[in-house]
């Protein structure tokens, strides 16, 4: 296998820290603390010298017309703003500097927000970036307070102005009043103005300047960032929600159909059945495989041929070694599952062909339920029920839940459309006929099994599922093997769909459903629901916790139920269910990165050959429960 | 040949240019924006 591509990761985790960065700067920036005056030290100033101090601004109504009446007055004052503030309005400071005033920071988000080196470094980022200056007036000094927080009357407000005869006169520019009392100010006798301080601010660095385009940004379109990820998290509720009626409706519809013909069944179908079993290194699985499979209770001709496709391990002779009757065993050397499958093909003598993984227990009664669809002679392949055979452990109880709940359940929905798009290489059956319409299966793709299914469906065949036919497969057992086996299936099942493309606008139910299912529920909504985690952490670390519980909890009850209906309508115990919550948290997103993964893969082009998953033979779930290894 | 593979490997160097510009733009942004904000805090 070449290197697969990985950098990528580092991009998207990047990426999201950056994105969730963003929108929590915007609701930091939107938080208004309630505002503290800042102790300054006293600033001696000379006897009948004012120096004016505005603050709570810049403000894009009053600041304008405190402007003015200093510009009356002929008056320079110094204005303490606020950074976020500077942000929201830097042409308002902008113009509070083009008069020549003075630029000092009261603080980040309101005066006094700045006992944090960092809220000051943001204060001057957004000075940086709407004046591009770096100022040294940080907080004001000891003020004299004109009092026009509190108080109207335009003399008690001079008075309190001139109570020390000088000093630093504390303002606001945003309201009317600070204006006004300029105004009053400017006309008592007596009286100079001078600026707080004669320093000039610097030019802000390169750095500054481009920390300050990034908070601005953030601070302005950090909601436009949320509304995408709001936008995306509708998307995938929606589709969420969508599967999960679809599930509950069709899925119940199909159920109904079944037992209203179980009541009225056909005659029972027993054509001679040819069972293909390609196997690579497959020894400690496939005398159990074979077994099963031999033990069948069909009422017609069973063969079994298994194709050891040059396995290391001995499979071939474990297989051979068996000696049941009815059982050849085909060597060739490694070609491929595809090859294996066509040369087993080539082999069998029988015009129904069950093809089964080397990892596969069957029932008894599977060989001959699945085959009953056929007796319809527009029926080219059947789908059979495979169902997790080794459930210990978290990892197998979750894999049991996503084949009930997932995969089995998905497939009675497509039956009810009738666009099945994989009969799973674990249990599933051709009409020879069907094959050969298709040519054979392909080695295109690294998922075979829906590559042929999707060929058969849009040759014309149906394909049918039949849950009864029960197949037991051992499930990978590590993380590892885990995603192994999921990258090789979506990225299988991405080149199907690619394959496939045109049934989009050919006229029958595979491009109608088929793929157009496949597009929105294993491409889409894997790709949105990562937004809908982030969503949910953002609520709980930035914004409203309670909220972000409240309805993460709401969506895991939908699915567990989801999940418990789909366990009965498989007959299966609802115990596993408590791993299911779990399951969101850990396993969903593994599932995200293998969809991502198998993306950027195929945009990379990289050439992917089959991944073996590690074997163990204990299919300890399966009928028969500890299953003998040779 | 399998489907999505690239023949002549020019989409693989394509893609790869683009994922080392992407991550290494990202990685310079952040050591900025972190770097300036951290050094002040």
């Amino acid at each position: 296998m070449k290197r697969t591509p990985r950098l990528h990761w580092i991009s998207i985790l990047l990426g999201l820290l950056v994105l969730m960065c963003v929108v929590s700067f915007h609701a930091y920036a939107a938080i208004r603390p309630e505002p503290v005056r800042h102790a300054g030290e006293r600033h001696e100033l000379p006897d009948g010298t004012l120096a004016l101090a505005f603050h709570g601004g810049p403000d894009p109504k009053w600041t304008p017309r405190t402007l003015e009446r200093l510009r009356a007055a002929g008056v320079k004052a110094t204005f303490y703003v606020t950074g976020a503030q500077v942000t929201r309005h830097p042409d308002v400071a902008r113009q509070v500097v083009a008069e020549g005033h003075r630029i000092g920071i009261d603080g980040f988000r309101a005066e006094g927000d700045l006992a944090d080196p960092l809220n000051l470094a943001l204060a001057q980022a957004a000075l940086a970036d709407a004046l591009g200056v770096h100022t040294r007036l940080v907080g004001a000094p000891e003020e004299v307070d004109s009092g026009d927080r509190e108080h109207q009357d335009m003399g008690t407000l001079v008075r309190m102005s001139l109570r020390e005869r000088k000093g630093v006169i504390r303002l606001h520019d945003n309201g009317s009043i600070g204006g006004d009392i300029v105004r009053e100010l400017a006309k008592e006798p007596g009286y100079r103005f001078a600026l707080v301080s004669d320093e000039i601010p610097v030019e802000a660095s390169s750095r500054e300047r481009f920390t300050g385009a990034v908070t601005t940004w953030s601070q302005r379109n950090g909601g436009l960032v949320l509304a995408l990820f709001g936008t995306a998290i509708g998307i995938a509720a929606l589709l969420g929600l969508l599967r999960t009626l679809m599930q509950l409706g069709l899925a119940h519809t199909d159920r109904r159909l079944r037992r209203e013909g179980a009541q009225e069944p056909p005659p029972w179908f027993a054509p001679p059945v040819s069972v293909v079993v390609p196997a690579f290194n497959e020894a400690l699985n496939i005398a159990a495989t074979v077994r099963s499979i031999a033990a069948n209770d069909h009422l017609a001709d069973v063969e079994v041929i298994v194709v050891d496709d040059g396995s290391t391990d001995g499979t071939a002779e474990v297989a051979q070694g068996l000696d049941l009757p009815g059982v050849t065993v085909i060597r060739q050397s490694n070609q491929g599952k595809p090859a294996a499958l066509n040369a087993g093909v080539r082999a069998a003598s029988h015009d129904v062909l069950v093809l089964v993984d080397g990892d596969t227990i069957f029932e008894p009664g599977t060989v001959g339920q699945l085959v009953q669809p056929f007796a319809d002679s527009g029926v080219g392949a059947v789908s059979g029920n495979a169902k997790v055979g080794n459930r210990q452990g978290l990892l197998g109880r979750w894999q049991h839940l996503e084949y009930c709940a997932g995969s089995n359940l998905d497939r009675q929905i497509l039956h009810a459309l009738r666009c099945i798009p994989t009969v799973p290489g674990a249990v599933g059956a051709f009409r020879r006929e069907a094959l050969a319409d298709v040519g054979g299966v392909s080695d295109d793709t690294l998922a075979e099994d829906t590559d042929l299914t999707m060929a058969v469906t849009r040759a014309g065949w149906r394909v049918a599922y039949r849950p009864e036919a029960k197949a037991w497969t051992e499930a990978p057992v590590t993380v590892q093997g885990l995603f192994r086996q999921r990258y090789r299936w979506s990225y299988g099942t991405f080149q199907a769909m690619w394959k496939h493309r045109r049934a989009l606008v050919e006229r029958g139910p595979m491009g109608r459903f088929g793929i157009l299912y496949l597009l929105a529920f294993h491409l889409l909504l894997p790709l949105l629901a990562p937004v809908m985690d982030l969503f949910v952490l953002y609520g709980f670390l930035v914004a409203d916790a309670p909220l972000a519980l409240i309805v993460w909890t709401v969506f895991l009850l939908i699915q567990t139920a989801s999940a418990g209906y789909a366990l009965r309508l498989d007959g299966e115990s609802l115990k596993p269910l408590w791993a299911y919550p779990l399951q969101q948290v850990v396993y969903r997103q593994l599932m995200y990165v293998v969809v991502i993964q198998s993306l950027i893969t195929a945009l990379h082009g990289t050439q992917l050959r089959w991944m073996s998953v590690r074997r163990t033979g204990r299919l300890l779930d399966a009928p028969g429960g500890t299953v003998p290894v040779t | 040949m399998q489907v999505f593979v690239d023949r002549t490997g020019g989409r693989r160097v394509a893609a790869r240019l683009v994922s080392w510009t992407v991550a290494s733009g990202l990685i310079v942004f952040a050591a900025v924006v972190g770097g300036t904000l951290l050094g002040a805090w």
